[in-house]
């Protein structure tokens, strides 16, 4: 287990690396001069400030020196200030990070709610009229685009029938956005779980824990949940990757203080610190979801575990 | 009663019983508006957003009154030389700094040195005047010394640009701290998400137009940052927001309704219009610019887009500011004339296979988007192939300026900027050597700039003022929209007393009242 | 010989066309996407006004009448629009997913192909790209190249490139890990050949059914980023871009909001069932 562990750390780390080496290299993808592009937006800067600028950011030197004073930087925490009003980026990030993965855990959790069982159902009632109805439901769940249930939600729930406000960041806010990511997502969780369900179910030792003569309940706790679910498991940290990415567009909709919107923002803004910011945060929290699920995995998984 | 309106009622009660949502103390006034702003410094942005919430925080010299005009604030009193080269203001007594140290001329001259400091001037240094110095003569009488004589300097000092900031602040200056005078003082700000301000209880108000002669009314202001228009509709229906824009093709229906009042703004000094990169072809030619503003029929499309919030405008300073004229200025702008406009194109070379490309850069939010399609069709018409592009308006002034400073490659750019300004002298910022953008510059220009700046007479000045107007029009150089254009409709609740708003768009909450 | 080896190879044996047509998701999908086919092509044809002629009818009409879906904020004929749309919609799936096949495919089969340390950097590489999610990728991407709709694909084609890559990879190893395959290389076998008798065989089932439920991921994917404002521009009458504008106008015209939504669902469902049922048909030892 320990080994699967380190290999995934490993990984893990060098996805973090390769990510700030991206990120150096976002800012001369940019066609253009990226220092005039970036601070040009203050007016009264002057032809000195821009070179006092591209000094300090290091843009003056080779890449691999530019490289070099990033994650020197990095590692003291400072990732840079935004473009607007100076403020550091770190700061701003951190004040926002909360909401997102707030957003993602809370539509992770209606999505398994929802899927996963809907996902058991459908497989123990294989083939039957309830199966097919429930993985009809699912397959339009995964055509619907978020960003519709998202206005149609908003809509419905909180211009229309005015229960729920309509931005803000308390409790009642976060439900109409976990509820868009979530369902989403939901169908996901069903036709996974529904296919892995019925793979287990129909392997040798489970069949003759039926045949036996064993009660129905007792074969699906013990034998076929735990199995069932490990697929399941191993797609968390896919999945939740996906939440963060479909947070982005959520937050929009719903006016979630969150970092999504904040890139979004950014890229209209041109604010290139805090775009870096963002890719690199965004990263290291899916690289250290993903390591937490997948340690979650290496202790269910009796097969891991053993190794 | 409807069952929508049952659900709605009984349901929306429970939520708020139930404590579950956000919370906002009783005595808290709520505005939301669709963007944030850029900095609490007065010298680090420009932007309307940013200003709104200067006039504030922060306290100027001078004050305006109804008809837009400098009124004493601050400065109770002023005299000049006869040169008009020296100016001496003396100040109000026991007005406080909101950290309880006195404002006095030495936060004055403190405001001024950093507006001038060389190694980070002020954005809108070259709106303060050719100041050469401020002296603190006593601690109530502060002396400016001026270059040459600038007439609009009285305008600017009531102006939220010169907001005088106290000597006291330190670091975190404009991100997270900012100590001024006004009415309002800073509790805290959430970048992209509110504003959290409350009442000054010292506060003195000498010139400002408010009734209340001291400090608000109501405990706390905050202003919120929602940028989607139907999601503020939605707040202010609610009650979770008190004051805001309303999307703009509701307005009637919100005007049916009755709950929520409709406040427009006048006075604006609002001036919508095109400007085109001119250093390099297609907009380098005067013949295609005119191209252009034939083709643009400015009052269908406002009209389209803001019903009769909005109408066009003529001049290149906005109705309500000094010199403008809208029949003198009728006589020289590019009229819409789509048969003129393609006779032009085709003069220069321009076909259907062989198009005039250009870029059209607008700013986010006010609908403007939608606007720029009007227009994008409208050139399409005629034949000018004009591709949108949309960005915020820190990114708009910087891109402006860049597209000016690029003089290779044929794909034009231009671009619907967007200025609102108490005093013709704008256009000297605008349009005199450098150029705010590096636009259009010539000595032609420059010398009647100068004048303007300096005629102390009102009618000479006046017609000065108009020449540049004929001027910058026949060149098509500054081509005007329409005005107002941007955040000057606002929708109110019923429990909300007291808000008005003031000359050139800043709102007012110190009488304000949150009846029950 | 290679020649029947090819025909025979890509597709299952005859008969695969009525196994699809015969699961109840196969055929509708089919019918979908060849109904979308129909519009995108004909375009022209059937779009009664020019899509982006403002004032085409009045503002805001109601579906009905002479406008069949009605018109936008600025009187532009919905059904013309969502037309054209199709067309937009299709071509972006189409490059976008042309993008991913074509690269993600070349990487997986060579690693697989290879073996040794050339595998094991291409699937790191994968691996680490994979983490980033499409989102992420496709927003750096239009943060540095600026938003418009080819962007949006090529951005979206890219991201989508380590899913690819990673299910070619995983699909090829079945065959090259074989013992006849090593042995093929060593005794001279040339690669060209074996690749397209033994390997491409076992791969393209699969890279059909992925590609095609592909499209939809990447219609999806693309519609968000218009809709965020970093895909299509004004007056590109592509469907997320719709949406995008009829967020102010909810209350009062409904149906801006509705009638794209539903077009790209219908599209997304049209090739999940289609990647469904060819999943089915095409490769008989996997059933549901």
């Amino acid at each position: 287990m320990w080994r699967f562990l380190g290999t995934r750390i490993a990984m893990g780390a060098l996805t973090i690396w390769i990510t700030t080496i991206l990120v150096t290299l976002l800012i001369h993808a940019v066609p253009g001069d990226p220092v005039q592009i970036m601070y040009a937006q203050s007016q009264g800067t002057t032809p000195e400030q821009i070179e006092e600028v591209r000094r300090s950011l290091g843009l003056d030197r080779p890449i691999p020196v530019q490289y070099a004073m990033y994650v020197e930087r990095l590692l003291q925490g400072d990732l840079g200030h935004t473009i607007r009003g100076g403020q550091p980026v770190l700061e701003v990030i951190i004040q926002r990070l909360p909401n997102t993965l707030l957003l993602a855990c809370a539509a992770m959790f209606i999505a398994i709610l929802i899927g996963v069982p809907i996902g058991f159902l459908a497989a123990y009632r294989e083939g039957t009229l309830t199966d097919i109805a429930l993985m009809i439901i699912a397959i339009a769940g995964i055509s619907m685009p978020h960003f519709w249930l998202g206005l149609m939600l908003l809509f419905f729930f909180a211009l229309e029938l005015g229960w729920l406000p309509v931005s803000g960041n308390g409790w009642l806010n976060l439900v109409l956005p976990a509820l868009t990511l979530g369902l989403s997502n939901a169908a996901i969780f069903a036709r996974l779980t529904r296919s892995s369900m019925i793979d287990v179910m129909s392997q040798d030792y489970v069949q003759t824990a039926f045949a036996k003569g064993l009660p129905k309940a007792l074969v699906l706790r013990r034998h076929v949940l735990r199995a069932g679910l490990l697929p399941v498991v191993t797609m968390m940290g896919l999945q939740f990757a996906f939440m963060m990415g479909g947070a982005i567009v959520v937050e929009n909709i719903f006016s979630w203080n969150g970092v999504g919107r904040m890139a979004v923002e950014a890229i209209f803004q041109r604010d290139y610190p805090i775009i870096q910011g963002f890719i690199l945060t965004f990263s290291v929290v899916v690289v250290f979801v993903a390591i937490a699920i997948d340690a979650l995995y290496a202790v269910l998984d009796p097969r891991i575990r053993r190794s | 009663m409807t069952l929508r309106t049952t659900l709605r009622r009984y349901g929306g009660a429970a939520a708020v019983v139930a404590g579950l949502a956000s919370p906002v103390a009783a005595g808290d006034i709520v505005w939301a508006r669709y963007g944030d702003i850029d900095s609490l410094d007065p010298h680090r942005a420009t932007s309307t957003l940013s200003l709104q919430v200067w006039s504030l925080m922060y306290d100027t010299l001078l004050a305006t009154d109804a008809d837009g005009l400098p009124v004493p604030h601050f400065a109770k009193s002023w005299e000049a030389n006869a040169d008009g080269t020296e100016y001496t203001f003396s100040l109000q007594e026991g007005v406080m700094c909101h950290d309880g140290t006195p404002l006095d001329a030495n936060d004055v001259k403190y405001t001024i040195d950093t507006a001038f400091d060389e190694s980070a001037p002020s954005l809108t240094k070259g709106s303060w005047g050719p100041i050469t110095g401020a002296e603190v003569v006593d601690p109530l009488t502060i002396k400016l010394t001026l270059e040459t004589p600038f007439v609009a300097l009285i305008p600017f000092l009531a102006d939220s640009f010169s907001s005088i900031i106290c000597d006291s602040n330190g670091e975190g200056f404009g991100t997270t701290t900012a100590i001024g005078s006004g009415p309002w003082k800073l509790v805290s700000w959430t970048k992209g998400d509110r504003i959290v301000l409350e009442k000054n209880p010292d506060y003195k108000n000498f010139g400002k137009l408010a009734e209340n002669p001291g400090a608000p009314h109501e405990d706390g202001l905050i202003i919120t940052v929602v940028p989607e228009p139907q999601a503020r509709l939605a707040a202010l229906k609610t009650g979770e927001v008190h004051i805001a824009e309303p999307p703009f093709d509701d307005v009637p229906m919100i005007k049916d309704e009755g709950d929520l009042s409709i406040i427009v703004a006048e006075n604006t000094g609002q001036n919508v219009f095109w400007e085109f990169a001119v250093h390099r072809p297609p907009f380098n030619d005067v013949r295609a610019r005119l191209a252009v503003a034939h083709a643009t029929d400015a009052a269908a499309a406002i009209s389209l887009i803001y019903g009769d919030l909005s109408i066009q405008e003529n001049c290149p300073v906005s109705r309500g500011v000094f010199g403008n004229d809208q029949d003198f200025c009728a006589q020289y702008r590019p009229a819409y004339d789509p048969e003129k406009s393609k006779a032009l194109l085709a003069e220069l070379g321009y076909s259907a296979s062989n198009p005039l490309e250009t870029a059209l850069l607008v700013w986010t939010g006010g609908n403007r988007q939608k606007l720029g399609e009007v227009f994008q069709a409208q050139l399409a018409e005629v034949g000018i192939k004009a591709t949108i592009e949309i960005m915020d308006i820190g990114s708009l002034n910087a891109r402006v300026r860049q597209e000016n400073e690029t003089t290779t490659g044929t794909t034009g750019s231009m671009d619907m900027m967007t200025w609102s300004w108490y005093d013709p002298d704008i256009l000297y910022a605008l349009w005199h050597t450098p150029g705010a953008y590096r636009g259009y510059t010539s000595p032609e220009l420059d010398a009647m700039l100068d004048e303007t700046r300096v005629l102390t007479d009102l009618d000479a000045r006046k017609a000065k003022v108009q020449e540049v107007f004929k001027y910058l029009l026949e060149n098509a150089i500054h081509v005007p929209l329409y005005t107002p254009g941007w955040e000057w409709v606002f929708a109110v609740r019923p429990e909300v007393e007291g808000f008005f708003v003031a000359p050139f768009v800043y709102p007012n909450f110190s009488d304000v009242k949150l009846g029950g | 010989m290679s020649m029947s080896a090819q025909q025979d190879a890509p597709k299952a044996p005859p008969g695969f066309l009525r196994r699809l047509l015969r699961s109840p998701s196969g055929a509708i999908g089919l019918g979908i996407v060849l109904l979308l086919l129909f519009f995108a092509i004909f375009a022209e044809m059937l779009a009664p006004y020019n899509p982006n002629k403002m004032g085409a009818g009045g503002r805001f009409l109601p579906p009905g009448g002479k406008h069949l879906l009605g018109t936008d904020e600025f009187g532009r004929d919905m059904f013309s629009r969502i037309l054209f749309g199709s067309r937009i919609t299709l071509l972006i799936g189409a490059v976008a997913v042309g993008i991913s096949l074509t690269i993600g495919m070349a990487v997986g089969m060579i690693a697989a192909f290879r073996r040794g340390w050339i595998e094991a950097i291409l699937m790191r590489s994968t691996d680490v790209l994979f983490s980033f999610t499409e989102t992420l990728i496709a927003l750096s991407f239009v943060a540095v190249l600026g938003p418009s709709l080819q962007n949006a694909g090529i951005a979206v084609g890219v991201a989508g490139i380590p899913f690819y890559a990673r299910t070619c990879y995983a699909a090829a190893l079945v065959e090259t890990s074989k013992p006849y395959f090593e042995a093929s290389i060593s005794a001279g076998a040339r690669p060209a050949r074996l690749v397209m008798v033994h390997l491409l065989p076992n791969v393209l089932p699969t890279m059909i059914v992925v590609a095609t439920l592909g499209v939809s991921t990447a219609i999806l994917a693309a519609a968000g980023l218009s809709f965020l404002g970093l895909g299509a521009q004004p007056p590109t009458s592509e469907w997320g871009y719709m949406l995008a504008g009829s967020r102010d106008y909810i209350n009062r015209a409904p149906w801006l909001m509705t009638i794209p939504g539903i077009a790209i669902a219908i599209t997304v469902l049209g090739f999940n069932l289609l990647g469904d049922g060819l999943r089915t048909s095409l490769d008989p030892v996997e059933r549901k």
